[in-house]
């Protein structure tokens, strides 16, 4: 559960740019949220993993609590099929640098 | 040498630890050799497979953070005058750098727990996919870490 919501989160926050926190190098302070580039580039790759880990630890512990009946059957290839098909989708949507 | 320099030097060097861990581990879930083997080829990829789980977890975890705190040095010192040269392939390739090491960070409890002892034969695909997964991301993150910096090093 976890590596699959993980994923998705993961390029949705990327796409959408909803990051749990801001990081302003040139200055070394963090923001809240999605701020804008002051006295140098705003990093938000660290508050996208937040945004996606938050969202997956929420979501295994929703799951922890399923009865083992369920969750077993569930097909545990989920686990792998979906974070390599968001792998291909960061290579569809970063097409642009390789294609200039 | 700066801090940074240093940082860098420990998380390429964590790196080619984590590289060969999770080689060894791939190849033995996806060509695994009989034992005892009687060649370089076969003793590589004859190692027992679960022993390098936990090793290969805390590596990925401790090259991810050091990845992590020189990010920012990356962003200002050198993506910047990457961007500048036009070097757009490159740039792009070290974009999908994170997103894949992002990708692996996600996969490793499920990682972790599929190679539990004793390995359920059930999960062994997916067990075998999962670890291709991280070998593929350590194998292109050590790749495009090292083309980028060939192009520009940190305090050059």
């Amino acid at each position: 559960m976890f590596a699959v919501v993980f994923a998705v989160v993961y390029v949705v926050a990327v796409e959408k740019n909803y990051a749990l926190f801001t990081y302003h190098p040139a200055v070394g302070e963090f923001g809240a949220g999605v701020q804008e580039a002051k006295d140098g580039p705003a990093m938000y790759w660290y508050g996208w993993m937040a945004t996606a880990g938050l969202a997956a630890f929420v979501a295994g512990l929703v799951a922890s609590f399923l009865p083992e009946g369920l969750t077993r059957r569930l097909w545990s290839g989920w686990t792998w099929v979906v974070p390599v098909g968001v792998m291909a989708a960061f290579g569809y949507l970063l097409r642009n640098f390789f294609l200039r | 040498m700066n801090t940074t320099t240093v940082l860098l030097i420990i998380h390429g060097l964590l790196a080619v630890a984590l590289l060969g861990a999770v080689t060894h581990q791939a190849m033995s879930v996806w060509v695994p050799a009989r034992k005892p083997a009687g060649s370089f080829t076969g003793r590589f990829r004859s190692v027992p497979g679960a022993g390098y789980t936990n090793a290969i977890i805390v590596l990925y975890l401790l090259t991810a953070i050091l990845g992590g705190i020189i990010y920012a040095e990356y962003r200002i010192e050198v993506r910047v005058v990457v961007e500048q040269l036009g070097l757009w392939k490159q740039n792009g390739a070290f974009e999908l750098k994170e997103h894949f090491a992002a990708v692996g960070l996600g996969i490793l409890p499920a990682y972790w727990y599929y190679w539990r002892q004793p390995l359920a034969a059930e999960h062994a695909r997916t067990r075998a996919v999962l670890t291709a997964m991280l070998a593929f991301i350590v194998w292109w993150n050590f790749l495009v870490g090292h083309i980028l910096n060939n192009i520009r090093g940190f305090g050059s």
